[in-house]
């Protein structure tokens, strides 16, 4: 070999890797795995979300006994969110809040909302004729409190007649309370233009406009305000938490409800959809265990659903996490929203055929 | 061929006898044995429940093993890529120099060696010997992970190869520095040099806007464009062992472009060495 080939073939093949490394700097999409943030506690736009609902002004409670009525009050009593307030708690029940609008413009609600108009485009419109309430725009949340259901939003063009199915007849009830009956023993509550809801018995409605309007204590067992944040929220009693899950092979469900007092929940889904679930009791040592059970359960639940190929199951699985400690143990899981994306599909293209 | 590897082996048996190389090899065990009495790992149906080092709790979330270990695996990874490399440098540097000086050189030249078969002996033996170092801690620890809670993951050893592939274009580089003068710290300087370039080389593109448009990008971009891009092999490796499958066709291009600069610097070092009489 000549002298000079050895350093022409060093020029050439190190052209050779410029050239092709080049090709490698251009690569845009580089497969990473998703982070999910979790909704653990209120962060800055929940907590102005909060100070802008908190409208209510409730009337001071009476003072303790022994201390005159007309002593000086230390402080006027915090404004409150009256969707809050309204919510007719029952002692067993869960009780649960979806911030509706919220999750009507998060990534998936848009697309769930496209799949929907896809199979039937006048479904919305047709409601809002209807009834007198986009569902759309002017739902902002609802909450199950056991039977009852409690709606806040915009309703001054409520059709309450297109709605009751029948000639609208109220009795007021309260200051600003309106409680209609409807068909099928159906009772809906109206407290003002934004406050709805419906029973099917007038008692939970009652108790839940005198909570706004001052005449019964607001329940404790409720949702505070500081509670009120991810898209989805509430609590859970335990006992109802055993029912909700039905029982299962590790027993998980019947000791969830033995140890818990309270479970708390709070989901997040404006782009992935994260879960915390925070189980409160006072046997810190039994909920350790549970925690150890349910960790090792979410674990074999994912390698089974790895061999069978349950992807959605697996994904979801992917990030879980139990944390024991503190006051109780903490259950995390997620989904990222490329993951639900997927299973949607693409349903806003899989227009089906009009009749002719 | 049979010549070239008997170059190879015969730098290793000279390894051996290397204090430096034996004090590597030792800290390397110390710390596989510190993680093998000192990490506990309590697994409960395939779910990591606790985590103790030297008794001291290091997290009580509780995880599938797989995934709770993937932060582990994934700082060994970037450990055995960084400091395999890093560490090959400074033990390697010696080599080379050593095979060139006087009396040694002649010697083996009077054998019916050729010169290019010197360099790639040498060159193969040096990378035996980081990718065995490589290998033993990566694969050190995938195995003491493995019996202490039944999760194998490979992501260490395909570090360990990464970091090999990333050593074996440092070192091209070193032993063309070698043959041009003879001296370990030159080539420990050009093997640091070429480390640190070619980790900014994997972030180019997103360096380059600093330099002001004109002759002075151009330089950037034209001096790293060749250069292997060794903070990208570390980022394959570290994705993997976080449960991330590699992108194939950017790791083919990855260790396309490190194996071409490989040989240029190996022909560098040919056509050096063909030019000196001894």
């Amino acid at each position: 070999m000549r002298r000079w080939h050895g350093w022409l073939i060093a020029a050439i093949l190190l052209g050779a890797a410029a050239l092709l490394l080049s090709l490698g700097d251009g690569e845009p999409a580089r497969t990473t795995r998703p982070e999910v943030d979790f909704p653990v506690w209120m962060r800055e736009p929940e907590r102005q979300r909060a100070a802008q609902r908190a409208t209510l002004v409730l009337p001071a409670p009476p003072p303790p006994a022994g201390v005159p009525a007309d002593a000086t009050p230390a402080e006027p009593p915090p404004r409150r969110d009256p969707f809050l307030v309204a919510l007719p708690v029952e002692p067993d029940a869960p009780l649960i809040v979806m911030e509706a609008n919220a999750l009507r413009h998060s990534r998936l609600g848009e697309r769930f909302v496209a799949c929907m108009q896809q199979r039937d485009p006048d479904l919305f419109a047709r409601l809002e004729r209807e009834t007198g309430i986009d569902p759309l725009k002017d739902v902002d949340r609802v909450g199950m409190a056991g039977e009852a259901v409690v709606l806040s939003g915009f309703f001054d063009r409520a059709r309450w007649d297109s709605i009751l199915e029948r000639e609208p007849h109220f009795d007021a009830y309260g200051t600003s309370g309106r409680i209609y009956r409807g068909t099928n023993q159906r009772f809906i509550g109206t407290w003002g233009d934004h406050i709805i809801v419906v029973a099917s018995d007038a008692a939970p409605i009652q108790r839940a406009i005198d909570q706004l309007e001052g005449r019964a204590p607001v329940p404790e067992t409720g949702i505070p305000e500081d509670m009120a944040y991810g898209e989805l929220y509430g609590v859970v009693p335990g006992a109802a938490a055993g029912k909700l899950l039905g029982a299962d092979s590790r027993g998980i469900s019947d000791r969830l409800a033995a140890l818990a007092d309270r479970i708390e929940l709070h989901v997040d889904a404006m782009q992935d959809v994260a879960a915390v679930v925070r189980v409160q009791g006072p046997d810190q040592a039994g909920l350790d265990d549970l925690a150890r059970t349910m960790g090792a359960a979410l674990a074999v639940a994912r390698v089974e659903a790895e061999a069978t190929g349950d992807r959605a199951t697996a994904d979801l699985l992917e990030f879980a996490t139990v944390d024991p400690g503190g006051q109780g143990l903490s259950l995390k899981v997620a989904v990222p929203a490329a993951r639900l994306e997927a299973l949607l599909g693409d349903c806003e293209r899989r227009r089906p055929a009009r009749p002719p | 061929m049979t010549r070239t590897l008997d170059i190879a082996r015969d730098l290793l048996r000279e390894a051996r006898s290397r204090r430096w190389v034996l004090v590597l090899f030792s800290a390397e065990t110390l710390l596989l044995l510190a993680a093998t009495f000192g990490l506990q790992l309590d697994v409960v149906d395939g779910a990591l429940a606790a985590t103790r080092l030297f008794g001291g709790t290091m997290g009580r979330t509780i995880q599938a093993a797989d995934v709770a270990l993937r932060p582990l695996f994934e700082f060994v990874a970037y450990a055995v890529f960084y400091a395999g490399t890093a560490l090959g440098v400074l033990a390697c540097a010696d080599f080379a120099p050593a095979l060139l000086a006087p009396g040694r050189i002649e010697h083996l030249l009077s054998l019916p060696v050729r010169r290019a078969e010197l360099v790639l002996g040498t060159f193969l033996g040096v990378l035996a010997l980081v990718l065995g170092g490589a290998l033993y801690g990566g694969l050190g620890l995938t195995l003491i992970v493995w019996a202490k809670t039944g999760v194998f993951g490979w992501a260490p050893v395909l570090a360990a190869l990464l970091s090999a592939a990333a050593f074996a274009s440092i070192y091209a580089a070193m032993m063309a520095a070698a043959t041009a003068v003879r001296s370990a710290a030159l080539s420990a300087a050009v093997g640091a040099l070429v480390f640190v370039a070619g980790i900014v080389a994997g972030f180019r593109r997103s360096l380059a806007p600093m330099f002001s448009p004109g002759p002075s990008r151009a330089v950037f971009l034209g001096l790293t464009a060749p250069l292997p891009r060794l903070s990208e092999l570390a980022r394959v490796a570290g994705r993997a062992a976080g449960g991330v499958p590699p992108d194939a066709v950017q790791l083919a291009i990855q260790l396309g472009g490190a194996a071409l600069f490989t040989a240029a610097a190996l022909m560098v070092a040919v056509a050096l060495l063909e030019r000196r009489d001894f």
